[in-house]
């Protein structure tokens, strides 16, 4: 795939630097001193076993958050409501957690996760409905979807399904249906590996697959757009295909929700905080919307946004940079007229068609 | 120089890459008359008049305007020197009414700096009266009929005070009736003293109105007449006949039987007219049908309904004993039959997409390309490098994206695919556009072979030698019926220009 | 009590100070939509306007600076959408999805970092925004529907009254309508369409502005993160339901604000939970999208064939 051209990684190379140095003024213009929050963010995200776990910790839901929106594009729809699919889906994995009692570890486990991502697909059916038969469009549904999500897992935290009497949270899962914790003082989980695999999973389907190759013929693009001619002149019905890919990006958005309840937090509560399924789309973006660049993207992301904690409890800079930071280094890999503006130098055409001589 | 001329375009070269499209044209134009300028697509008539309005520049020559040499390099130049064109697309504001498009950027301001509408619409119908039609200045345009927005462009450059107006195809969107209620108008504008040039295919709305005519060929000028003086198949040898260059060695068609067969069949296009009305044909088995005709007469509307890309309105389409008119794509492409459409670049490929991605659109499915929905990438790398090797596609590999290819390769792309799986019945739909001319004969070589090979093809192409050279019979396209049904050996280039435009006896 | 008690004074004025955010930044939308640019970002310019007039009014502890301040922010943050989008030739829709993301991350780590509070940040030195009384309508009929509002309230009429007339009498109006049906037309009219979308995405931020400034120092005195919880993508759909006129999307704000309002004071009556009420707004904008789509689909008719 000439998606990894030689021109877009020295773009993002470059896109770095300049975020670097951005943070560099931020940092100082707030009275802080930027080294020692570089080395805080270093030590956060790599040094020691804690941190490494827990920065494989962090970036679990990002990887399925990026794949599940990654996903929803190349089908050809604008999709940022996986945030809304990762707060179902953990509500619905923590009932299931302590609702389903005298089940095998296995089986418990395999319920929850069921039911935290198909949650998560039919928080997606709507907005993917809407836009197929109504022409709406998805992306200011799935929005509205976000906040909806938000309020309503809230409400069922504190009501129907609020267990402790002081606490708005509901019951504690029980030990069956956990993801074991591995490292001592890590919520680094097995989780990591089943968000790594479906990840994996993800990209063999996309890619070597007549499914995924069905579900990709329409859009395709950086910025994907239903419907699409090409499809339909195939015979490939790319209605059908817009739902589908939508479905499957709603489950591995609730997978996320699932695996953090049952692998972390251990049970749904009303302050539980997600914004992985935004920082899922800037990952995806970064990624070049494959699998396996969105993996890449989250262990970068994970650790440094682990990094980010660390830095946030060392000194006064609150963690929340490290988002403004990704998001700078998106306006800038998403201007293309930089990256088309670079095609003028005629060493990068030579590096550039040097690199995607290709292998087929 | 012509006291009395109005236009003189001297010695004009504009050259594109890979073709001249005007070679030392001289046209010229007096004031006060209706000149007709004339020529199929691609004859260089759009050219020539986008340099006169300052669309473009010439490469070679002068303009003289009013008898005085001129640099039109902006379009506001050619507009201040009374240069006004109405494009065939019309550049109108859909839900804002006739004066609100005319005054567009220039309304008239009361003495408190709001718009004056009432001043406005009250000079648009004005003006519209001095030249002898009426306007309903409360009419949006998304409601007006194509005549009504016609005549509102034409007022827009009334407004600007044009003298000299230039009317793109102004008859291709209009009935007969809107045309004659056309042709009025410009009988009142020339009495006024405009002068008007009018830009057309169909020969005999030439004889009816314009004073001369000029006619293009090929980026040259075949030649000018007064209309007294000639004739519409004059003009028609003029506008079409040329050496054909394009031979096709093949042997005579050996039909057997007949595999589609459709009746009657109407067809809406997608703004919701009616682009095909009635058409009748039947196509069998080694034979290749031929649809000629200028595009934009329902020839894109009955191939999007023969390949289940647009549901038929009224009729029947028989393939192989079924009715297919409202059977989908992937049906009909299950009955083997292969569509290399016009547009390639949205429909028949996905650009954004790699080479192999795009060659495999029908086969994908089948062994040994995949096997319960798993692809065997090395087969489709073999698949795709020999389709390469075959359809002679120039790339440095099957896996960089289609859109890195010349429009050329791209097209070779498409047929590689459509013509690699064994149809039964092939539609293409003008192959060989933006094709170099050692890929044409290629191409055409390979919809013979498919005939000798027992299937049926059915060519669709707005070039007149192509479909003459390759079709084994050919109908002619017309305002959304065929017309006349030749054989290709028994008529000549000019009589099929009277047929593609329009007459029949 | 009875249901129908709810609707009284208590309930219009509740109605109106729920729309005028809404309806503000709602029109910003309208005019971003009427010019052909889809703006995402609205959400982020509110943030933005918000923080920074509360910063700068803790500050200066002076509400007029404080309220210049959010109108900057605002503009600042339109600017760089229009570089991003215009002349960087990003996607609109993903700048503006930037845009919110990192205004929302970018106002909360400046919350923590400066003030170290976390959720929200509320301060006795804010100088907020305080109702407008007006002395000449005391104890008449109109006193209770007129006065005692802060003056966003009144200032939204104002803007759809002056939108609209801009809109229809004017020729930057008419540039604004064509540049977004057809900037074609628009170009050949000599309209430089370039300039017409930044002027509105710019103007739009100011308004953004406003309605941003509304949340943080007229409603409250305070920040919250991500306050503007949506209110630009109602507004958004405001503006689509209104069609991207300034009097459409007003009409659709009000709508939404009684939404709003009848909730907060369904909360007092029945004792529902507080978060189903602040469902409302979000729900029914889901409900008007569904309308816009039907409304969409009956639009295209064909010719009939003749019977021959």
């Amino acid at each position: 795939m000439d998606k990894f051209s030689f021109k877009d990684v020295l773009v993002t190379f470059v896109g770095l630097f300049i975020t670097t140095f951005i943070g560099w003024i931020l940092i100082t213009a707030t009275g802080n001193n930027p080294s020692e929050v570089a080395k805080y963010l270093y030590e956060g995200g790599f040094k020691g076993t804690r941190n490494i776990a827990n920065s494989l910790y962090q970036a679990t839901p990002l990887i399925l958050t990026a794949t599940a929106t990654l996903i929803s594009f190349r089908v050809g729809m604008f999709n940022i409501g996986i945030n809304g699919s990762m707060y179902v889906g953990a509500l619905y994995a923590g009932w299931a957690g302590y609702r389903f009692t005298n089940l095998g570890h296995f089986s418990h486990v395999s319920l929850c996760i069921l039911i935290g991502m198909t949650v998560g697909a039919l928080w997606m059916l709507l907005p993917a409905l809407l836009r197929v038969y109504a022409g709406v469009s998805e992306i200011i549904s799935t929005i509205i979807l976000n906040f909806v999500a938000i309020l309503f897992v809230s409400y069922m935290a504190n009501g129907p399904f609020r267990a402790d009497p002081i606490a708005p949270a509901t019951a504690r899962i029980l030990e069956t249906a956990e993801l074991k914790q591995i490292f001592p003082n890590s919520q680094f989980s097995t989780g990591f590996f089943i968000a790594v695999f479906v990840a994996l999973v993800a990209h063999f389907v996309l890619n070597k697959t007549t499914f995924g190759y069905e579900l990709r013929s329409g859009g395709d693009g950086l910025v994907g757009r239903y419907p699409s001619r090409f499809s339909s002149y195939l015979g490939i019905p790319s209605d059908r295909s817009a739902i589908t890919g939508m479905l499957i990006s709603g489950a591995i958005g609730g997978l996320a929700g699932a695996i953090e309840v049952l692998g972390a937090v251990r049970y749904f509560f009303q302050e539980l905080e997600f914004n992985q399924g935004f920082d899922g789309i800037l990952i995806g973006i970064l990624g070049k919307l494959e699998p396996i660049g969105a993996i890449i993207a989250s262990l970068f992301y994970g650790a440094i946004k682990n990094g980010g904690f660390f830095v946030d409890y060392k000194t006064d800079v609150a963690r929340e940079i490290i988002v403004v930071l990704i998001s700078v280094l998106i306006f800038f890999v998403s201007a293309q007229k930089i990256v088309k503006g670079l095609e003028k130098y005629p060493i990068i055409k030579k590096l550039d068609s040097f690199f995607s001589r290709k292998k087929m | 120089m012509n006291k009395d001329s109005a236009i003189h375009l001297k010695n004009i070269t504009k050259a594109y890459p890979g073709v001249i499209a005007n070679k030392n044209v001289d046209f010229q134009v007096n004031k006060g008359e209706i000149h007709a300028l004339v020529g199929e697509n691609g004859a260089g008539k759009s050219t020539l008049m986008k340099i006169l309005y300052g669309i473009e520049q010439p490469d070679e020559g002068e303009i003289f305007i009013n008898g005085t040499t001129q640099i039109i390099n902006k379009v506001e130049t050619a507009i201040n020197l009374g240069i006004g064109m109405v494009h065939q697309e019309f550049t109108l504001v859909p839900s804002f009414t006739a004066p609100e498009n005319i005054g567009l950027g220039e309304e008239p301001k009361n003495s408190r700096g709001l718009i004056d509408w009432k001043s406005l619409n009250k000079m648009v119908v004005d003006i519209a009266e001095k030249y002898g039609f009426k306007i309903d200045p409360g009419l949006k345009m998304i409601d007006a009929s194509v005549g009504v927005q016609q005549r509102t462009e034409i007022l827009k450059t009334l407004y600007r005070n044009a003298n000299i107006l230039i009317l793109d195809e102004p008859t291709a969107v209009l009935t007969p009736q809107e045309t004659d209620e056309l042709f009025n108008v410009i009988r009142t504008l020339v009495d006024e003293g405009k002068t008007v040039i009018f830009i057309t295919h169909k020969l005999r709305e030439v004889m009816a109105i314009a004073d001369r005519v000029t006619v293009m060929r090929a980026g040259e000028v075949q030649g000018v007449s007064e209309t007294k003086d000639t004739s519409i198949t004059e003009l028609a040898s003029q506008m079409v006949g040329r050496e054909v260059f394009l031979q096709v060695t093949k042997d005579t068609a050996n039909p057997k039987e007949e595999i589609l067969n459709v009746e009657n069949l109407w067809v809406h296009d997608a703004r919701g007219l009616i682009a095909v009305k009635g058409v009748d044909l039947n196509i069998r088995k080694g034979e290749i049908v031929g649809i000629a005709g200028v595009e934009g007469n329902g020839q894109s509307e009955l191939v999007e309904a023969l390949t289940g890309l647009r549901r038929a309105s009224k009729g029947a389409i028989m393939y192989l004993g079924e009715d297919i008119s409202s059977s989908t794509p992937k049906n009909i492409r299950r009955k083997k039959v292969a569509h290399i459409p016009e547009d390639r670049t949205n429909t028949g490929l996905n650009t954004q997409l790699s080479i192999w991605e795009n060659l495999i659109g029908n086969s994908y499915f089948r062994n040994p390309l995949s096997s319960r929905g798993i692809f065997n990438l090395k087969k489709v790398a073999k698949h795709a490098n020999r389709l390469k090797e075959d359809f002679d596609i120039r790339s440095p590999s099957v896996s960089l994206k289609v859109k890195s290819l010349s429009g050329g390769n791209q097209q070779k792309v498409v047929v590689a695919r459509e013509l690699s799986e064994d149809p039964i019945l092939t539609i293409a739909s003008q192959p060989t556009r933006g094709v170099d001319i050692g890929n044409i004969e290629a191409i055409h070589e390979q919809l013979v072979q498919m005939r000798d090979d027992g299937g049926a093809v059915l060519l669709v192409s707005a070039e007149l030698d192509e479909v003459m050279a390759v079709a084994d019979r050919v109908g002619v396209m017309y305002e959304g019926q065929i017309v006349k049904w030749v054989n290709p050996k028994e008529v000549d280039q000019s009589q099929m220009g009277l047929y593609m435009a329009g007459v029949t006896d | 009590m009875e249901w129908i008690e709810i609707f009284d004074i208590s309930l219009l004025r509740s109605l109106l100070r729920s729309t005028a955010p809404i309806a503000i930044v709602g029109m910003a939308a309208a005019i971003c939509s009427a010019a052909g640019v889809l703006n995402i970002g609205l959400e982020g310019k509110m943030l933005n306007a918000a923080f920074a007039g509360v910063a700068v009014s803790y500050y200066t502890e002076s509400m007029w600076a404080g309220l210049a301040a959010g109108l900057i922010a605002g503009m600042l943050t339109a600017v760089l959408f229009g570089l991003l989008s215009f002349t960087l030739g990003a996607d609109e829709v993903l700048a503006g999805l930037a845009i919110n993301i990192f205004s929302l991350a970018g106002t909360t780590y400046l919350m923590r970092t400066l003030w170290g509070q976390a959720g929200f940040f509320s301060d006795p030195r804010i100088v907020g925004v305080e109702p407008i009384h007006f002395t000449f309508l005391e104890g008449s009929f109109l006193e209770p529907f007129l006065s005692d509002f802060t003056y966003s309230v009144y200032l939204m009429f104002f803007i759809a009254i002056g939108l609209h007339i801009v809109y229809y009498r004017t020729r930057f109006g008419t540039a604004i309508r064509a540049t977004g049906e057809n900037p074609e037309a628009a170009e050949d009219a000599g309209i430089n369409t370039v300039r017409i979308k930044w002027l509105v995405t710019v103007f739009a931020g100011m308004l953004a502005g406003i309605s941003g400034l509304f949340l943080s120092l007229e409603n409250l005195t305070m920040f919250t993160e991500g306050m503007s919880a949506g209110k630009g993508f109602i507004g958004l759909v405001a503006s689509s339901f209104g069609n991207s006129t300034p009097l459409g999307t007003f009409g659709a704000a009000t709508f939404f604000g009684l939404g709003d309002a009848i909730g907060i004071r369904l909360q007092g009556v029945y004792e529902l939970d507080s978060r189903l009420i602040l469902m409302i707004p979000y729900a029914l904008t889901v409900v008007v999208l569904i309308l816009i789509g039907i409304r969409q689909r009956l639009k295209v008719r064909p010719v009939a064939i003749p019977e021959t």
